[in-house]
């Protein structure tokens, strides 16, 4: 038990002490909402003057000139009682928790799938050629992703753009989440085109991010077979398959859960580049733009975000280790 | 929204599809550079009757998804609301001198000492709930501004000097502390006349800086039939009070985040009406349709902007400022830098030809700035004791991802080596840039302004000694720290004075650039304009500039929206 309240007090200091980064690292960014905003103005051909825009985003609850001890308490206070606020960036005015729960479902879709099936299917990849070692699948399989992982996002996604989105009559489109025009509603044609929207952008994410996890599950795979019990399985004739599936597959399997966990919880933050490219209004290009707009409400809730999401992943695991593994047990 | 932010990342997306996909096939370095396509012979600018129908869609990167707010006072949001929804008393042609076409007035009238106005409003407006429009909505709309300082953008009650808005049957009249004439442009062109009947309960009463507005209320051509995060749909407004328009009964407004998918869009031809900035654009964009056209009119300047405060002794200089000047040779920056997209500039300050009325050419010729002269740079460095063995050394701070002025810098770069000057670019992140150009920390950089509807809005942004601030107080936009009690004089005389005087008083001003050279313009910052004409016609053209033909120019995109007319529908 005391290893569990232990877990559970490092987990509040952990946070806090991520919220207080959170709070004072884009402040220390160049810098602010001010002359962002001044910059996005006159870009647009409005004249407007800097006194005008401090009382504009004086409006919007944006006090710069406030004691900096005094914020920082109450943005403790407003963040863990909801009160996100409203973006002083580029969508001002707008409720922090709107931007974000708009652009989360999209994340959570796109990236959290296609994690979900990179590890799926790179862990299987894995431990086909793992097992069937210097065969046909791994001679070829492996080293062709671990060249595609080796890719950088944004180049692969704008190499399917050119293959499958250029043309008069494009196989797939290149931008957006869905088409433009209808409605969002549980129906054929909106979740028909979701899908056709979701197609490169996933591939491009799938296309990079397999290699990782075949090659750490191939390798240990690799290890896996040479221990005894599974040389002992053989000896008593168990089919090949089972195994596979049951003796080693399950054995190589576990360090990658770990690695699992952690890449499920940066879901949340997204892919930036990949959303930049396809024009996919996730979470990823809301960090980017919120980065460049100083937007510190928007940002403050999103970096709170992605650091629950890793935290809570990892505090997760430890309860599973808790569970799985006497020796945590029994040392506490 | 807005030009050369986004170049960075098109750029490099672009260069690095044409690799992968379409192969190289460059055109020859300024191809385009005279030979802005004017297009077909549209009509547009209001004449003739067409039959209703059709559809356009703007491709026009915003950067965001949609928050679907409408508060046309809220400066994120009013792109999509101004001109759409809400129209304003006047409408003002920046491309034609601040030419005048009336809106919610029919009429206006100037006091002769230019201290107050008044307007004749429109009858027979509704606005889009049925309500009738009356003068009433005016006067609420100003004192609104009055109220809450935050929705008074142009800062017209604190700093234009207005002193009331009062309304006498269907006359409106703006009194001023002084002569206001330069603040028409913002007063009756740039504020959004809002329904009183609205904006006087509720949230929009309570707190109208910040009221989302989410359906709004106006009286322009359109109205939103739909927003969703990723697209804003307008249709026609039935009652709109010009008779017979708007002509197009649907505008597609989709949310575009990064260059590439609009130019993609545009180039295919999914989306007709574009504001972006396209590399290559004969190959990327033209050369794909022959109804695919665009126009880039210059509206502004692109300059050096040096340093003129005494701390910063190379550049505040006068004679290391003249052999700059001298050394540029501003037809090749904007060939090869700019692709010829952005015409020269010249040390006049005066955007050519749109403001071709206020260009004091003589002037220019007589300084000898009419074209590059090595010689007398050199000679000018010679004289301020620059030499081989002492080289002058500068740095100029430019803005990472701006790649079209790093190709800029690039050659003013070797122009200058030429004269002497060893010239270094300090590409800075955004925000640092604006850290140093504001507070004045930087002896050179390279930045660019918006204009006005003629050249007085952007010279005194620049050289009025208002605007500026001292060395480490962020500046309004002085950034050269240019101060000249006369030409102060110049532009305080500019607000009462009448047209002649006027366009004399910008000579004289110009002037100023030409002897001081608080400011060296090189290339002409432009509208980003890209139109299909396949079932589209009415589009603003270089022989037809009824407006700012861009589709972030607000209210002008009001104005295009009424004069656009499908061709299909008129079968």
């Amino acid at each position: 038990m005391r290893y569990l309240i232990r877990r559970l007090g490092f987990f509040v200091l952990t946070l806090w002490a991520a919220m207080t980064l959170n709070f004072f690292i884009p402040r220390l960014m160049p810098g602010s909402p001010e002359e962002a905003l001044r910059e996005r103005l006159s870009k647009g051909g409005s004249v407007v003057t800097p006194e005008q825009l401090r009382t504009v985003l004086a409006e919007f609850g944006f006090e710069p000139d406030k004691n900096i001890l005094l914020q920082y308490v109450e943005y403790l206070k407003a963040m863990v009682t909801g009160h996100w606020g409203v973006s002083v960036g580029s969508s001002l005015g707008v409720p922090v928790t709107d931007l974000i729960s708009s652009a989360l479902p999209w994340t959570l879709g796109l990236v959290g799938i296609t994690t979900v099936l990179a590890f799926i299917i790179g862990t299987f990849i894995g431990m086909v050629s793992g097992w069937r070692r210097g065969g046909l699948i791994d001679g070829v399989v492996p080293p062709v992703f671990i060249v595609t992982s080796a890719l950088p996002y944004f180049w692969v996604a704008l190499l399917l753009i050119s293959i499958f989105a250029i043309g008069n009559n494009p196989l797939l489109p290149n931008d957006f989440n869905y088409d433009q025009g209808l409605t969002p509603g549980f129906n054929v044609q909106f979740i028909g085109s979701v899908i056709k929207h979701g197609l490169l952008p996933a591939a491009t994410i799938l296309i990079t991010a397999v290699g990782g996890w075949i090659l750490t599950m191939r390798n240990n795979m690799v290890t896996t077979l040479a221990e005894d019990y599974v040389r002992m399985a053989r000896a008593k004739g168990i089919p090949g398959r089972r195994i596979m599936f049951g003796y080693a597959g399950r054995n190589a399997f576990l360090p990658n859960l770990s690695g699992f966990a952690m890449s499920l919880g940066f879901v949340i933050s997204g892919t930036i580049l990949v959303e930049y490219v396809f024009n996919y209004p996730g979470l990823g290009y809301m960090f980017y733009n919120a980065t460049v707009s100083t937007d510190y409400p928007l940002l403050q809730s999103l970096f709170l975000l992605v650091t629950l999401a890793v935290l809570i992943c990892v505090l997760l695991c430890d309860f599973a280790v808790f569970l799985l593994d006497p020796r945590a047990r029994t040392e506490g | 929204m807005r030009g050369i932010k986004r170049i960075a990342v098109a750029t490099m997306a672009v260069g690095i599809l044409a690799a992968a996909g379409c192969g190289g096939g460059d055109k020859p370095i300024g191809s385009a550079s005279s030979s802005n396509p004017s297009s077909s012979t549209s009509s547009g600018g209001g004449t003739g009757q067409f039959k209703k129908g059709g559809t356009v869609t703007i491709a026009n990167v915003g950067g965001q998804t949609w928050p679907c707010q409408f508060n046309p006072f809220n400066p994120a949001v009013n792109q999509v609301a101004l001109g759409f929804v809400y129209e304003p008393l006047t409408f003002v042609n920046v491309l034609k001198s601040g030419a005048t076409t009336p809106m919610l007035a029919t009429a206006f009238a100037w006091s002769p000492k230019k201290d107050s106005i008044v307007f004749t409003i429109r009858d027979g407006v509704k606005w889009s709930d049925g309500q009738p429009f009356s003068a009433d909505d005016v006067v609420y709309t100003f004192n609104l501004m009055k109220q809450q300082p935050a929705l008074d953008l142009y800062a017209l009650w604190s700093g234009a000097g207005l002193t009331s808005v009062t309304a006498a049957g269907n006359k409106v009249t703006l009194q001023f502390k002084g002569a206001a004439e330069p603040y028409f442009y913002n007063f009756a062109n740039q504020v959004g006349i809002v329904p009183k009947h609205i904006w006087s309960t509720g949230e929009a009463a309570s707190k109208p800086a910040t009221w989302a507005n989410p359906k709004p209320v106006g009286t322009g051509a359109f109205t939103v039939e739909s927003c969703t995060s990723n697209n804003i749909s307008y249709a026609a407004n039935g009652s709109y009070w010009q008779p017979g328009k708007p002509y197009v009964s649907k505008v597609q407004y989709p949310a575009y985040l990064d260059n590439n998918p609009a130019n993609l869009d545009l180039a295919s031809g999914k989306a007709q009406w574009g504001g972006q900035y396209i590399p290559n654009i004969d190959n990327f964009y033209k050369s794909k349709s022959p109804e695919n056209n665009y126009w880039f009119p210059p509206t502004a300047n692109v300059a050096i902007v040096p340093n003129l405060d005494p701390s910063h002794k190379v550049t505040s200089n006068l004679a290391v400022r003249q052999a700059i000047a001298y050394a540029l040779d501003r037809e090749q920056i904007s060939k090869i830098g700019e692709s010829g997209y952005q015409p020269a500039a010249n040390q006049t300050g005066v955007v050519t030809p749109t403001f071709d009325k206020y260009f004091d050419k003589d002037a220019l010729t007589a300084a000898g700035y009419d074209k590059p002269n090595q010689d007398k740079a050199k000679q000018l460095l010679e004289g301020a004791g620059y030499n081989a063995s002492n080289p002058l050394k500068l740095t100029i701070i430019s803005v990472t991802g701006y790649t079209d002025w790093d190709a800029s810098l690039a050659v003013v770069k070797q122009q200058l080596a030429a004269v002497g000057i060893e010239l270094t670019t300090q590409d800075l992140q955004q925000q640092s840039y604006n850290q140093n150009l504001y507070p004045g920390d930087y002896d050179l950089a390279y930045s660019s302004q918006s204009g006005g509807p003629t050249p007085y809005y952007e010279l005194r942004q620049q050289l009025y000694s208002k605007n500026t601030a001292p060395i480490g107080k962020q500046d309004n936009s002085n950034y050269s720290r240019y101060i000249n009690p006369e030409v102060d004089k110049l532009f305080d005389q500019y607000a009462s004075a009448d047209e002649d005087t006027q366009v004399k008083l910008i000579k004289q001003i110009s002037g100023y650039m030409i002897k001081d050279i608080p400011v060296i313009p090189t290339t002409e910052s432009v509208d980003w304009y890209q139109y299909n004409t396949k079932d589209l016609e009415g589009w603003p053209t270089q022989d037809n500039p009824y407006a700012q033909p861009a589709p972030y120019n607000i209210p002008d995109v009001g104005q295009v929206l009424t004069n656009l007319y499908s061709k299909s529908a008129q079968k």
